[in-house]
């Protein structure tokens, strides 16, 4: 397999309500990828994006619907979906096309227009369970995070108040990010005393609905070499469906992405990732789940992540930043373009281009992660310089 | 007895009703940077305008925020008007509801050109024999107050 590096990415800002169409949006974000690195639309070989339900943009088959705001005009195109995971899943699939051998380089482009659904796109979370035996008692995403969130607590001890901490740490990050919804500080108090929306989630445990679009430019060794001098290279990919059933399985531990970041740590020949790795962007739909993954990643021992949190393990100038851009929780949540954002962070920290986000300490390892299906699919990419 | 039980009408077919059959969120589209300015000028003026890439020699119509080919990204400079006659480019009659029953009167589709592009839309004032392939059309748009900002400000097309 040929090496396969990152030179150039887009962002859009992430926003509660765009006017900009899909397809407008993923053309914002491609062009602005594009430009980063200097290229025209004929440089592109290919094609990979990625988009969660068709429901939340509201056009069935979007991935042919999105392909020419992707830059997919006469060009082969490929769509991948594996709901949450999908944008760090299309950076995977994207990898795969150039390794291959088969393009040298690859438009990666993932977005969401969220707003669309009205009242609110949880409800199209409904038509993900089962039709039978769990979608006559109406669950949404809030309802299995709060079991998976309680059970989580309960296993290690943990209180609201040491979850609440990942939010107001992540949030923190994302208000130096450009393309943030955000503008003010949250506290500890904010979150707990934010409403309930189910037990134990409190709204500002949550990352907000978003629309938004994210890409990068993939290309092979050689042609990247040409095309900057400082390429970000993907050392290691990795991704895992658990159970298809979401509630058999223990909820306290991400066995889906325990085997997923194991198999990109081999792959990136890295033994020891909570020592090797230096900027760790995990999933963070909630504010556990940042932690339940940074578990999950192997970069934190399973029931001490908490007291590293609280030592200041995890932030910007901590020995491992988690979430330097702000994450979901900081920046914004278009679904499939929040995983390409923890990758778009990666090559800009790893650049040295992160502006007031920059890590200190010259970062060189990074992995980012995404999760999603009903909760059992991970997919992790380790990027290094 | 699953597949293996002979049942040729799908509704005779036994099933469990979980209490939940429809989905239970509408959407509300935006209609874009560009579409907002088309339809506008739909609901408006009464009038159809595109957007013109010069490089690639092309133009969008309904118009577009960017060139699909070249990615340019295209600008005020590049927003032609392309007038409201247009040419047909092909047509159907269409006979069937989607429930399947036979309608009362046919539908008249036609695709109609406009410079390069093409708008999907019913025919009015014109028979089912009388229309063909390369006949000149033009829009016939509601009266401006009932006009809402779609595609259906535009009523039918009719023959020239």
């Amino acid at each position: 397999m040929r090496k396969v590096a990152i030179v150039g990415a887009g962002l859009t800002k992430f926003v509660r309500r765009a006017l900009e169409t899909p397809k407008e949006l993923s053309f914002e974000a491609t062009k602005t990828a594009l430009d980063s690195c200097g290229l025209s639309l004929d440089d592109i070989d290919c094609v990979a994006h990625g988009s969660a339900p068709d429901a939340f943009d509201g056009i069935h088959q979007k991935g042919e619907y999105l392909a020419d705001g992707c830059g997919g005009w006469n060009k082969p195109t490929m769509r991948v979906y594996v709901g949450g995971a999908t944008g760090v899943h299309a950076v995977v699939h994207g990898w795969h096309h150039v390794a291959s051998g088969m393009f040298d380089i690859c438009l990666v482009v993932c977005e969401e227009k969220m707003s669309n659904a009205m009242p609110h796109a949880q409800g199209f979370f409904l038509t993900i369970f089962d039709a039978i035996t769990e979608r006559a008692l109406h669950p949404n995403l809030l309802w299995i995070f709060a079991l998976e969130m309680n059970r989580y607590m309960e296993r290690y001890g943990y209180t609201k108040e040491d979850m609440a901490l990942a939010a107001v740490n992540n949030k923190r990050n994302g208000l130096l990010h450009p393309s943030s919804q955000f503008k003010d500080e949250i506290t500890v108090e904010d979150v707990l005393n934010s409403e309930t929306m189910a037990y134990p989630v409190s709204r500002l445990d949550v990352s907000p609905v978003s629309d938004g679009a994210a890409a990068v430019v993939l290309a092979a060794e050689p042609v990247a070499r040409r095309l900057t001098d400082k390429p970000v290279w993907i050392e290691g990919v990795g991704w895992t469906l658990d159970t298809a059933y979401w509630a058999t399985r223990d909820l306290y531990y991400p066995r889906y992405l325990d085997k997923a970041a194991r198999m990109a740590y081999e792959m990136a020949g890295i033994r020891e990732p909570d020592k090797q790795i230096n900027i760790a962007e995990p999933y963070d739909p909630f504010d556990y789940k940042a932690l339940h993954h940074m578990e999950g990643l192997q970069l934190s021992p399973r029931g001490k992540t908490v007291e590293l949190l609280r030592d200041g393990h995890f932030a910007r100038d901590g020995n491992l930043p988690m979430c330097p851009s702000g994450g979901l929780l900081g920046v914004g949540n278009p679904i499939a373009a929040a995983g390409v954002m923890k990758i778009c962070e990666l090559f800009w920290q790893l650049r040295g281009e992160a502006g007031e986000r920059q890590v200190p300490g010259d970062p060189r390892l990074g992995v980012a992660q995404a999760w999603g299906d009903l909760m059992q699919v991970s997919s992790v990419v380790v990027t290094g310089i | 007895m699953g597949i293996l039980e002979k049942i040729t009408r799908n509704v005779d077919n036994r099933y469990w009703d979980p209490g939940v059959g429809a989905f239970p969120v509408k959407n509300r589209y935006t209609a874009g940077v560009a579409g907002q300015r088309f339809f506008e000028k739909i609901k408006e003026d009464g009038n159809i305008i595109g957007t013109r890439c010069e490089a690639c020699e092309i133009t969008y119509v309904p118009a577009r925020l960017y060139c699909e080919r070249c990615f340019k990204r295209l600008e005020e400079k590049d927003w032609v008007d392309v007038g409201t006659e247009g040419i047909i480019h092909s047509f159907t009659v269409v006979h069937k509801t989607l429930e399947g029953e036979t309608k009362e009167k046919p539908t008249l589709l036609a695709a109609i050109q406009f410079a390069d592009g093409m708008l999907i839309h019913r025919m009015g004032e014109c028979k089912e024999e009388e229309v063909y392939i390369g006949m000149k059309v033009t829009a016939h748009f509601k009266a401006k107050p009932k006009r809402k900002g779609g595609i259906n400000d535009i009523d039918y097309f009719k023959p020239l």
